[in-house]
């Protein structure tokens, strides 16, 4: 069990994500909520890491920030080297369409659009990509979750398990570095939720970089890297030796 | 992006809703529509009022007294004369035909039936001047005119009250007392100065002598040989005209009246009428556009999740401006095509009313372009609002 300080590994040329002193206050009214205080973090490209904490921990702020939903109060964001905590709207909307991948506890599909076309949603965004290579990469992403046989039913003519990887194909599509995901399967029950578990872990073995947020010790444990959050900072950073013994 | 991507995704959803999407283009067909139809109510009358009025003949000029300055301090009213009549014939260009008329109301009676109308006492050049054709019998002559014949044409009103609209040439009437045989009867005309088929019609000779004893003319009528040789013919009239009564310009003791001038002022009339209509109706083009705004709000709270989705896959923000702008834009354009061909149907059925009706490309083109241009303008408040959310938020909106 090492743990690892921010400078050793910032300076490692396969650093993925990098942040500095990442901070985050939000204005309630008179009330000023430190959601995030002072995260430094690094994460190398093919690491497979879950974020843990409470509720109110900062779990859902940092995800949000590494997703560049938003932007830092302060501190400084690398994905890849770029500094995007200061970006502007449409430069973070290319970020998310290029470099990340979500998939949410509550899958946000779209409820009219069959499971193709939500797969396809990210490339109607992204540039230069025809209808029919959109088509055939969906197809792909569909096949990777195991649902080529569904791509033509809408949401909620599928289980939530299944919705759940609809949801991994869309994020797969644009072959993002991150996928980032937000209690995946706290909506799922548990025959469901192992299966989406064990397709995040056989996207990890196949070198995608893996971002869980949950509060689950079970689901936490099949990463090989668990940070731990209260009261927005990191308590803990540390490598799983359960999940190297697993393999 | 895509503008193709776009329009299939706004119309997939305005499909979703279709009774909403058909409630909300309503304002705008029914917007369309009447602005068609009142248009082209507008533009029939317009039409039909031109028409007639060419039917008289738009080269006639008609030059009455009119009330001059004199070399006094006193105004005193103008005469047309004998004199004037002949001065003109010899001096002025290109006229077909030039009749002096004078004219009074009179009392015409057949048998029992009377009737007030107006008697034209003329010379036989009339026909020509007022563009006038008969449809039974025939014009006096010149020698009636000589010889100051009680001879009369009836106005095809007056063959309506006297006669009930038989053709009784050779029948006699009676004028002021003073018998008439009826020669011949005028054809409907309809339409233009006061009622032109409510008249009688003798010769200038007979009305002078033995019915109203005035040595002045009512009126001299000129045609000019055609429309556009007008103006030049009014001033050559102004000309002898202020020469025979020793007038300095200014100092005008008679009008002169074209029926061209009538009909740009009717044109006019009428354009402003129709206008004013069309605004009316294009007010309620702008409720229709206020109930596209209203409901697009709705949509845009309704899809808030959806937003969130898009920006989070990476939609920009003026991806979701463009969704949703192009989805009012396509509700108004829709409603503006159903309006057009509803306003055209109605527009068609006109005439089966008894409305003249017309409507010009433009017009169509016009309403379409407006209807559009008002569902991106009420839609882009929404679109807009939808652009800006916060896609934290709106993946947290429940």
């Amino acid at each position: 069990m090492a743990s690892l300080s921010v400078e050793e590994t910032a300076v490692q040329s396969d650093a993925l994500i990098v942040t500095r002193e990442l901070t985050k206050v939000y204005a309630m009214g008179d009330v000023q909520v430190h959601a995030l205080r002072s995260v430094s973090l690094t994460i190398r490209s093919g690491e497979y890491v879950a974020i843990m904490g409470p509720s109110g921990s900062g779990k859902s702020t940092l995800m949000n920030l590494l997703g560049c939903l938003d932007t830092p109060t302060s501190g400084a964001y690398y994905l890849l080297g770029e500094d995007v905590s200061t970006l502007n709207d449409n430069q973070l909307s290319e970020v998310r369409n290029r470099r990340i991948g979500f998939v949410f506890q509550t899958y946000n599909l779209l409820p009219r659009a069959t499971a193709l076309h939500n797969v396809q949603l990210p490339l109607l965004y992204a540039h230069r990509v025809s209808r029919a290579e959109a088509r055939r990469r969906a197809l792909d992403a569909l096949q990777q979750v195991g649902l080529s046989d569904r791509a033509e039913h809408r949401p909620r003519e599928l289980s939530g398990g299944q919705q759940q990887r609809v949801a991994i194909a869309r994020a797969l599509i644009n072959n993002p570095d991150i996928i980032l995901a937000d209690e995946p399967t706290g909506n799922l029950d548990t025959q469901s939720g192992a299966e989406i578990l064990a397709l995040f872990d056989r996207l990890n073995e196949l070198g995608h970089t893996v971002i869980l947020v949950t509060h689950d010790h079970s689901v936490a444990a099949r990463c090989k890297r668990v940070v731990q959050l209260l009261d927005g900072r990191v308590v803990s950073d540390e490598l799983n030796n359960a999940s190297d013994d697993r393999r | 992006m895509n503008l193709l991507e776009s329009l299939q995704v706004a119309v997939d959803s305005l499909i979703a809703n279709k009774m909403r999407s058909f409630l909300t283009m309503l304002g705008i067909i029914i917007g369309v529509t009447a602005v068609l139809v009142v248009v082209a109510i507008g533009q029939g009358l317009k039409t039909e009022v031109i028409s007639r009025i060419e039917r008289l003949g738009t080269n006639l000029l008609v030059i009455i007294p009119g009330y001059g300055r004199g070399r006094g301090p006193t105004t005193r009213p103008g005469r047309l004369t004998d004199d004037d009549f002949t001065a003109l014939r010899g001096k002025v260009p290109y006229v077909k035909a030039m009749a002096p008329t004078l004219r009074s109301s009179a009392q015409v009676k057949y048998h029992n039936l009377k009737h007030s109308t107006q008697v034209i006492g003329t010379t036989t050049d009339w026909v020509i001047t007022d563009n006038a054709t008969l449809t039974h019998g025939r014009f006096f002559t010149k020698s009636e005119e000589r010889a100051r014949a009680n001879v009369v044409v009836l106005g095809a009103a007056v063959v309506e009250e006297l006669f009930y609209g038989r053709p009784l040439v050779g029948e006699q009437i009676r004028i002021n007392n003073i018998p008439f045989r009826v020669i011949g009867l005028l054809k409907e005309k309809g339409g233009g100065f006061g009622n032109p088929d409510d008249q009688v019609v003798i010769p200038l000779s007979t009305a002078r002598y033995r019915l109203f004893g005035s040595r002045y003319l009512t009126t001299i009528n000129v045609s000019t040989i055609s429309p556009d040789k007008a103006e030049v013919v009014t001033e050559s009239i102004k000309r002898v005209l202020r020469r025979q009564h020793r007038l300095g310009s200014g100092e005008d003791d008679f009008r002169i009246m074209s029926q061209t001038e009538l009909l740009s002022t009717i044109g006019e009339q009428t354009a402003i009428i129709t206008l004013f209509l069309g605004a009316i109706a294009a007010v309620s083009l702008l409720v229709g556009g206020v109930g596209i705004m209203n409901i697009m709000l709705v949509s845009v709270a309704e899809r808030t999740r959806e937003i969130g989705i898009r920006k989070a896959v990476g939609a920009k923000r003026r991806d979701i401006l463009a969704q949703f702008l192009i989805e009012s834009a396509v509700l108004s354009a829709v409603g503006g095509i159903i309006g057009i061909f509803l306003g055209v149907a109605i527009a068609a059925i006109g005439p089966r009313l008894g409305y003249q009706t017309s409507v010009p490309l433009q017009t169509i083109i016009i309403a379409f372009v407006f209807a559009a241009a008002v569902g991106i303008f009420f839609g882009y408040y929404p679109a807009r609002r939808a652009a800006l959310l916060d896609p934290i938020e709106c993946l947290r909106y429940e």
